[in-house]
């Protein structure tokens, strides 16, 4: 319940992101162009425009897309999308395979985790105790208060924090991933190669598959396992395998 | 010796198939933490000012243009226009395809979607026709490529990015680059139909084809958007790209109806998946930069390379061999993030042109893409007609041989790129 409460919670919050950015880089431009052209009619409409200051649009847009790519990588481990050099791996054996695998899984996991321990520390000393001391009330004494953004002039411990939160969370869903690989040998893309699911003719993709081509049961991804490394199936591989 | 342990150290994970990001994030911690002073600190602010860059915010709004795009209508009314200015030669549909597909390029930044626009609509429409299907699927499958040669180019924002090149100016470079590919793509095709006695389609009288030029008008209007509006000065790349995403929203979903507003969610999770990915890669790949510079290795490698005495010309075949090895194993964006920080400072040295040598990178990623074991165009191409891999390899032989010969043209003759955007004052 928890679980699916979270995924629906990161993909509503990536696509508002991306949305939104498109959305105030659009207004921004729109706006340039209305407010600098003469063919506008009223003056009045005219001077509110000029007066209607959208300088600080393209630090939004900066903002909001890099909150999204670090949570979208976090979305991206779980869709499988993050691609690899796979071509050697998927040449050995299931079992060998599926070490490397759960290798390359726990080494996002350390990377991410240490990422995370790394971009908390630098928030913390950025501002973000200032801020904590300040909100109880205590003495700050000589802990600096952290810069802010240049045009929206925001803290920028908590536009920086999309480092901490964002790896934290990638981190997990590495944990996450390496977990269902162990015992059910599934790996998060099961596109295997097929663009568009019909079988006598090929369609356009319908809308919101566009991610299958860097999803597809390629050589930048390796293949998943018939059997898994944990669980009774693999035991009884195991036994079968040894003469 | 400091080159040779970071390299190994990336080689040897990448090889174990972690993903290339990844790869790149332990290489540089590793590194910091066992060999170098580097502070951490600073390690954990590039992480985030590694993608502050308005530039490579044309990234996710690319690609967010080109999923709206791909849904059908733009395609098929381009596909229609493109048949019938072509369809009555020999291979009518083939090279309807090619001229489609370059006509696609022109308003999406990638090869693989290239390849699933034109190709979902366009393959079965051959085969139904009587083509071969694997002389349909590998002249889609290459003609696809020239999405990334022929502007708007995410390969090219990305060389942009690495090397502080102009957008704009790499854009323009890639127009006659782009038109002198997909004529000889064309002529390949058309030669090999006449040899082999492949279908005509009727000749379509100018009224027909003034009728599809206007069904196709809105697609192809996005081209004017996006190159007129950097070329003007209207708009940077990154605002031509967010217009682009409003444009082609506003057509497929109010002009053409390819799908209702409720699929937009979707579609904006979709973009949102392939960016982040892409973005995320460049982070690491900036601090994998950073380390490079730290530890002056670009500068040791283009010292070594010119007392070594290889020239321009020996430079830029070494290039094009690596490059060309390198895309038999890896996606082109991270081709172009790691090597670019090395390559680029050695080509300023000999004088090449920082644009010249973009638009011949993307030619090398143009043809990784369509050679195995990883092209990215071959399975989607695989995907659409269902043939296995190695046949998809050979069935684009004659087309890759054609980008071959293309890519000495491109390498050794510079004038190719920079005419255009020396001619308009861009460089």
């Amino acid at each position: 319940m928890f679980m699916k409460i979270l995924d629906h919670l990161e993909e509503i919050f990536i696509s508002l992101l991306i949305g939104a950015a498109t959305l105030i880089t659009f207004t921004a431009v729109v706006h340039r162009y209305l407010a600098s052209s003469n063919w506008i009619p009223s003056e009045a409409v005219q001077d509110w425009l000029i007066q209607l200051n959208l300088a600080w649009a393209q630090e939004l847009t900066i903002i909001l897309f890099v909150w999204m790519a670090k949570f979208g990588a976090a979305y991206g481990v779980r869709t499988g999308i993050h691609v690899g050099v796979d071509v050697l791996i998927n040449q050995l054996s299931d079992r060998k395979r599926g070490v490397f695998i759960v290798i390359g899984l726990l080494a996002g996991a350390f990377f991410t985790g240490v990422i995370a321990v790394l971009g908390a520390h630098f928030v913390w000393e950025n501002g973000a105790h200032y801020a904590w001391l300040t909100w109880r009330g205590l003495d700050v004494g000589d802990i600096p208060e952290g810069p802010t953004t240049p045009d929206l002039e925001w803290p920028t411990w908590i536009v920086y924090s999309a480092i901490p939160l964002g790896s934290s969370l990638m981190c997990f869903r590495f944990l996450q991933v390496t977990w269902s690989f162990l015992r059910t040998g599934e790996l998060p893309h099961h596109d295997h190669g097929k663009v568009s699911g019909v079988e006598d003719e090929a369609t356009p993709p319908k809308p919101g598959e566009d991610d299958r081509i860097y999803r597809m049961d390629d050589a930048l991804h390796p293949h998943e396992l018939k059997e898994p490394l944990l669980g009774e199936e693999s035991k009884d591989a195991d036994k079968e395998k040894r003469p | 010796m400091t080159e040779l342990i970071i390299f190994g150290l990336l080689a040897v994970l990448m090889l174990t198939g972690m993903p290339i990001s990844i790869a790149l994030g332990l290489t540089v911690l590793t590194f910091l933490y066992t060999l170098t002073q580097v502070p951490i600190d600073a390690v954990a602010l590039k992480l985030f000012t590694g993608i502050e860059k308005f530039e490579i915010m044309a990234i996710p709004f690319f690609i967010l243009a080109g999923n709206f795009l791909t849904h059908g209508g733009v395609a098929k009314r381009m596909i229609r226009f493109a048949t019938s200015l072509v369809g009555h030669w020999h291979g009518g549909l083939g090279l309807g395809a090619v001229v489609a597909c370059a006509l696609f390029a022109a308003v999406s930044g990638s090869s693989p979607a290239t390849v699933v626009a034109i190709g979902s609509i366009l393959l079965p429409a051959m085969l139904k026709a009587g083509y071969p299907r694997r002389f349909g699927a590998g002249v889609v499958a290459s003609s696809g490529a020239l999405g990334i040669l022929i502007p708007p180019s995410i390969v090219m924002v990305m060389y942009a990015v690495s090397t502080n090149s102009s957008i704009g100016a790499l854009f323009m470079a890639g127009v006659i680059p782009g038109l002198v590919l997909a004529s000889m793509l064309l002529f390949t095709t058309w030669y090999r139909a006449k040899k082999n006695g492949y279908p005509r389609e009727p000749r379509a009288t100018w009224g027909q084809r003034w009728k599809a030029f206007r069904e196709a008008i809105w697609g192809l209007m996005l081209i004017i958007v996006v190159m007129g509006g950097i070329y003007s000065g209207l708009f940077t790349p990154t605002e031509a790209a967010a217009m682009s995403a409003v444009y082609a929203f506003i057509v497929v979903v109010f002009v053409y109806r390819d799908f209702s507003i409720r699929d937009v969610p979707k579609v904006l999770l979709a973009s949102a998946n392939m960016s982040a990915m892409l973005l995320y890669i460049i982070t690491n790949a900036v601090l994998f930069s950073f380390l490079l510079t730290h530890e002056n290795i670009p500068q040791q490698i283009s010292d070594w390379l010119m007392t070594s005495g290889l020239g321009v010309v020996g430079f830029l075949l070494a290039v094009n061999i690596l490059l060309l090895l390198m895309g038999n194993f890896m996606e082109p964006s991270s081709i172009i993030l790691i090597t670019a920080p090395i390559l680029f400072p050695i080509a300023m040295a000999l004088g090449i042109d920082p644009v010249h040598f973009g638009v011949m990178i993307t030619v090398n990623m143009e043809i990784g893409m369509i050679t195995p074991p990883v092209g990215l165009n071959l399975y989607v191409a695989s995907g659409i007609s269902k043939l296995g891999l190695t046949e998809m390899s050979i069935a684009v032989w004659p087309w890759l041989l054609t980008m071959l010969v293309f890519l000495m043209i491109v390498t050794y003759y510079p004038p190719l790129s920079l005419w255009l955007p020396r001619t308009l004052g861009m460089m």
